[in-house]
């Protein structure tokens, strides 16, 4: 295996990972707020990027508008999941929440289903066919794009956490629900922002990957591995959500060419139930001093 | 000109439990009062009733003359009213500073910084740490913290649950020096404390309750001559009296 060759592979393999980051990213920005787990969040994405792509195929909108589409439409779905389904079990335990979301991705999917087909279509990639030869590397347009824009996404999403009213409520509500209440913030209003924002960063990440596995109702189980990147890093943590997804693309970009061919999709799993042995935190993941 | 605060007839339920069954109560303009009872009479459900944070079954909150009983509690503590829980619960993951911001969540964005100045005047300590995690603080610092962050909404009346809890006699005396300081900048305060001949010092008014109900309400001086009391709460038995 040449150096050359190896380096293509971890950039693909970043680039992935930068999905799975932002998957992570989206799910842990709900569970921080509500902590509820949205087993939705995966086919939230796909309806936002099918959505994206009908406006595209319709209207031949250009590609920068059918972002814009694709992410307005997950900030709708987002909020009336929400406000529709989710407020209602403010009161319901954590697992029935969890019961729910798990119903709702299935709904959607069949929902797509019968809107889209279940046939995969080609979605347009904001990046061009022709490889970026850096010295004696060529990497792939696409793989670029996806990690650029994925960092300037994180990026946003850290100085909204650290510098906006919005952000620093939503953490003060991720710490201690009652306090911030004490502090005049809207708790009600912290999980309608969670799940739009969850929501519209997973059209992000649906419009980035798209080009790359193809448009399909199937599209949201990219979200198991979101789900990985996120125990990998410790549940909770958004810049272990990243780590986590990154290290989660690059092994399972690395592993077949040791290991069999077919230990890709097993990498997931495998690495989740090595880290929830050795360290059930997550890499950045603090242990958690909850009250009595 | 209506009072700062009044409480008509308020209970409290926690699930089958009654945890208020009807307290009255007021709090005049700029005056300090005091909550004293056993645990478990209703002191923190009290102040509870009165931030939102759990809703009565039956009687008024009136605050300036408006009903706010079954007002959510962002736009209480908008209205002028912040509680300072027990135990603190500051934000260990903020800075002081950002728990000092989050504090001001309900404050417009170009008065923050003069809010932050006026707690860093208050509590010096916290200036000095403004960028440590607050969950490094000592429980003293802990407990400035979380009054200074309670200030930053500009209450008019400050609800305050056990400031001296679990501190060393000087620090829970520097406590109650700060709190009359605030109250000399005009704001009402209501305060559960479990030390109560401390208490009875610093409030004009106290109330004594007991399982939920008000038992005894009076002046400050005359509660600490009366027998119940001075029984009860400041520790005297009959036969231990002092000659």
């Amino acid at each position: 295996m040449t150096t050359t060759a190896l380096v293509h592979v971890v950039v693909s393999g970043l680039a992935t990972g930068s999905i799975y980051a932002l998957v992570a990213i989206s799910l842990v920005i709900i569970y921080n707020a509500t902590r509820t787990l949205n087993f939705a969040q995966g086919e939230m994405l796909m309806i936002s990027t099918f959505v994206g792509w009908s406006a595209h195929a319709a209207l031949r909108l250009p590609l920068p508008l059918v972002l814009v589409v694709a992410v307005a439409a997950a900030a709708g779905l987002g909020w009336l999941v929400e406000r529709l389904i989710i407020r209602h079990a403010i009161a319901a335990t954590h697992f029935d929440v969890l019961i729910i979301t798990l119903g709702l991705s299935l709904v959607l999917r069949a929902a797509a289903g019968l809107v889209w087909t279940h046939d995969e279509f080609p979605f347009p990639s904001f990046f061009g066919g022709r490889p970026v030869v850096l010295g004696p590397v060529r990497v792939a347009p696409v793989s670029l794009g996806i990690i650029g824009g994925s960092l300037g996404l994180m990026l946003a999403l850290a100085a909204l956490f650290r510098w906006t009213r919005l952000g620093r409520a939503m953490r003060a509500v991720a710490q201690n629900q009652r306090a911030a209440r004490l502090m005049g913030v809207s708790v009600e209003r912290v999980y309608s922002a969670s799940w739009v924002l969850a929501a519209v960063v997973g059209a992000i990440a649906g419009v980035l990957i798209a080009p790359v596995i193809f448009l399909s109702s199937k599209m949201g189980l990219v979200a198991i591995n979101g789900f990985t990147a996120a125990v990998l890093g410790g549940f909770g943590s958004l810049p272990g959500a990243v780590v986590g997804g990154m290290l989660l693309g690059v092994l399972e970009n690395l592993a077949p060419l040791w290991l069999p061919a077919g230990i890709k999709h097993s990498v997931p799993f495998l690495l989740m139930i090595a880290i929830l042995v050795l360290r059930p935190s997550g890499m950045l993941g603090r242990v958690r001093q909850r009250k009595v | 000109m209506s009072p700062t605060l009044t409480l008509e007839d308020v209970a409290v339920h926690y699930g089958q439990r009654l945890a208020l069954d009807g307290v009255s109560l007021t709090v005049e303009r700029g005056e300090i009062v005091t909550l004293l009872g056993a645990n478990g009479s209703g002191k923190s459900t009290t102040l509870r009733a009165i931030s939102g944070l759990v809703r009565p079954v039956r009687g008024r909150v009136v605050y300036e003359g408006r009903d706010i009983t079954q007002a959510p509690a962002d736009a209480i503590v908008a209205a002028g009213i912040t509680h300072v829980p027990e135990g603190r619960e500051i934000f260990p993951e903020f800075t002081v500073l950002e728990n000092l911001l989050v504090g001001g969540h309900t404050v417009a964005r170009r008065d923050v910084a003069a809010r932050v100045d006026r707690a860093f005047e208050l509590f010096p300590v916290l200036r000095e740490r403004g960028g440590q995690l607050a969950g490094t603080l000592s429980g003293g610092e802990q407990q400035m913290l979380a009054i200074g962050r309670a200030l930053m909404a500009r209450p008019r009346l400050l609800l305050l649950d056990e400031p001296s809890l679990g501190l060393a006699p000087m620090l829970a005396a520097e406590i109650f020096r700060t709190i009359r300081r605030i109250n000399e900048s005009g704001v009402a305060v209501l305060l559960v404390e479990q030390n109560a001949r401390r208490a009875l010092r610093l409030a004009a008014r106290a109330y004594v309750l007991e399982t939920g109900r008000v038992a005894v309400a009076g002046a400050s001086a005359a509660l600490a001559d009366d027998p119940r009391v001075r029984i009860a709460y400041l520790g005297f038995g009959r036969n231990a009296a002092p000659r």
